[in-house]
């Protein structure tokens, strides 16, 4: 049953009792009004009686015409009492209309004694009649008043049982009232509190990570509903946890797996080229002079092949790197870095001239060592491509864009032709000749991977023979699922 | 202990590598003369003077250029095997090897490595690393005397 039905028979009950106690007490008053009303009423009929009875007495006694008088006066005054009766019930309506016979019974044997009394006062058979008259006119007067007693009396019976019954009546709704609330209680305690501790416990369980916890309540109400929707969430978290373990167990040896496999690339294959270079240089250094050119050119096509191939092997090795490493977050000089950087290629090409503007104090929050990368890879495409051009130009600087900073790489080199930019960044795709410009393909997919591990966006702007632009949006918020790489567990 | 009977001993598995290396050695004129083993066990029979080597003299070599991918056991197991000896706990030695993995450099060092150098593909890069290494090893650094 639900908990707003069981409410809703709690609350009827409550008030139905609450009208049944209103209503007795209601019906009590009815009742001792009535009572009250019969009482004084026949009080008055009592007392009619009683005036009656000693008029006639006097009458009886006397023979004056006061009391005749007297005797008419008061039989009009019961009259007007009888004709009007207040009565309880049908037994008081009965004694009521006998008392009205009697009354009037009574007055017309007044009125045969006083006709008698005046015929012949010496007539002893009319005395006798008379005598047996007046007799019987005081035995119905007797019996009248007792009557008339009995009327009061079970008016103030009637008054004593109403009381009785209305503090039965209010005692018993007092007590169902009282049980009500106990049970009221009681279902409260067993159908809500119960179950919500329960439930809380429950929560708490779970958030412990606790997802074995059940509920497992068999009631069929709203509490019920909701423990079992509860369950039902637990299980389905629990299944999605498990999954993702799962799905994480596969990662990590997906993970081992690549590592082992960049460890045997990085051993293995190097190898075998070292020995190609090795050897050819050998036999060019041994037997040069016996060689023709073509030969000693072959020989340099494959010294030249492997050492192609180890620089890709190289780069490719880093690009996994790149992929793998731990994010270390922390504030780091982009200026300084550009400058050393930029340094260092003029160093390495001393015969290049170039001329560089870097904006200073450009800061950024990432890791150091990803970030220097993504710069090395930026600065040096910037110095490979500029170097066809006269006046090579590589600037390093920021501007604002919607309240955010962009920081950006621009150089006036050979720049590209945007049509071909979405192959921009993919793993071994040149946008130029390896005899213009030599490289694997692998340095801008470096610099993605970098940007794409500290969620920030890349983009690039260029022309062909006008130079290229690449920008990121060096934003704080960093994937927090990139820098936790290493589930628990 | 003269000079001339200043030791090498190359620990590594690959003919192609060995002869390149002799060559190299050869050609940065480098007369020191080379002992070779193939694999990590032999390379500690031969310093703790036992198994094949047992007859041999006792001068342990000047200085040891080790390859970390190696049969049976591997270069750092040599390294640490060495390093847990009295008596070649001091002795010099340079990994030269393909890898440049991190774990691989940082697990050379703490084993006690005194320099890791990478075998570049670039013949003419490894002939210049290799006399390099001869020059600050064999000439330049003082050696700890002998235990």
């Amino acid at each position: 049953m639900k908990i707003r039905t069981k409410a809703a028979i709690a609350a009827t009950m409550m008030l139905g009792t609450m009208v049944l106690i209103s209503a007795s007490i209601g019906w009590a008053d009815a009742q001792v009004r009535a009572a009250v009303a019969q009482q004084r009423h026949s009080v008055e009929i009592a007392s009619a009686l009683n005036n009656m009875r000693m008029v006639t007495f006097e009458y009886l006694l006397n023979r004056r015409d006061r009391a005749r008088f007297q005797e008419q006066v008061v039989w009009e005054r019961l009259e007007r009492l009888l004709a009007n009766p207040v009565a309880l019930d049908g037994v008081a309506a009965r004694m009521l209309a006998g008392l009205r016979g009697q009354g009037e019974d009574s007055h017309r044997l007044f009125s045969e004694v006083e006709a008698s009394a005046a015929a012949d006062p010496a007539d002893d058979v009319q005395r006798r009649f008379e005598a047996q008259l007046s007799s019987r006119i005081l035995i119905l007067q007797q019996n009248s008043l007792v009557q008339a007693e009995q009327l009061i009396r079970d008016a103030g019976e009637r008054i004593d049982e109403t009381q009785r019954h209305v503090v039965v009546i209010t005692g018993l709704g007092l007590m169902v009232m009282a049980l009500l609330t106990a049970a009221t209680a009681w279902f409260f305690r067993r159908d809500v509190l119960r179950p919500i501790a329960r439930l809380e416990l429950a929560t708490r369980e779970v958030a412990a990570g606790n997802w074995s916890f059940e509920l497992d309540v068999g009631s069929s109400d709203e509490l019920g509903d909701m423990a079992r929707h509860f369950d039902a969430m637990t299980r389905a978290l629990r299944d999605s946890f498990n999954r993702l373990q799962v799905s994480n167990r596969d990662l990590v040896v997906l993970n081992k797996e690549l590592e082992s496999f960049s460890y045997s690339v990085s051993h293995d294959l190097r190898s075998p080229l070292r020995s190609m270079d090795g050897f050819s240089l050998a036999l060019l250094e041994d037997y040069g002079d016996r060689l023709d050119e073509d030969a000693r050119d072959s020989l340099q096509r494959i010294r030249a092949a492997s050492q192609r191939m180890g620089r890709l092997i190289d780069e490719l090795l880093g690009l996994a790197r790149v992929t793998r490493a731990e994010l270390r977050l922390q504030d780091v000089d982009l200026s300084a870095m550009a400058e050393e950087i930029l340094s260092t290629l003029a160093k390495t090409e001393p015969g290049r001239r170039v001329r560089w503007e870097i904006e200073h104090g450009i800061r950024v929050r990432g890791d150091r060592e990803l970030v220097a990368i993504a710069l090395q890879n930026l600065l040096a495409n910037a110095w490979k491509f500029t170097s066809k051009v006269k006046e090579a130009v590589i600037r390093v600087g920021t501007r604002d864009e919607d309240g955010e900073q962009v920081c950006f790489v621009s150089d006036n080199g050979a720049g590209f032709d945007m049509a071909y930019a979405a192959r921009l960044f993919g793993a071994f795709q040149r946008l130029h000749h390896e005899r213009d410009f030599p490289g694997t393909g692998v340095g801008l997919a470096t610099v993605q991977r970098v940007m794409h591990r500290h969620g920030w966006s890349l983009g690039a702007h260029a022309a062909l023979g006008e130079g290229a632009t690449f920008y990121f949006r060096p934003t704080e918020q960093v994937d927090e699922r990139r820098e936790q790489d290493h589930p628990a567990g | 202990m003269n000079e001339e009977s200043k030791t090498i001993l190359l620990v590594e598995d690959n003919d192609d590598d060995v002869a390149l290396t002799l060559r190299a050695f050869k050609r940065s004129h480098l007369m020191n003369p080379v002992t070779v083993v193939r694999d990590g066990v032999e390379a500690l029979d031969f310093l703790f003077v036992r198994g094949t080597y047992a007859e041999r003299g006792v001068a342990p070599p000047t200085l040891v250029i080790l390859d970390l991918k190696l049969p049976k056991l591997d270069g750092l197991g040599v390294l640490k095997a060495m390093r847990a000896d009295a008596r070649t706990a001091l002795l010099p030695t340079v990994i030269l090897t393909s890898s440049k993995e991190e774990q691989d450099v940082i697990a050379g060092y703490s084993l006690g490595a005194n320099s890791y150098v990478r075998k570049p593909v670039d013949f003419a890069e490894f002939l210049e690393a290799v006399k390099i290494l001869g020059i600050y090893w064999l000439a330049l650094n003082q050696v700890p005397p002998p235990q």
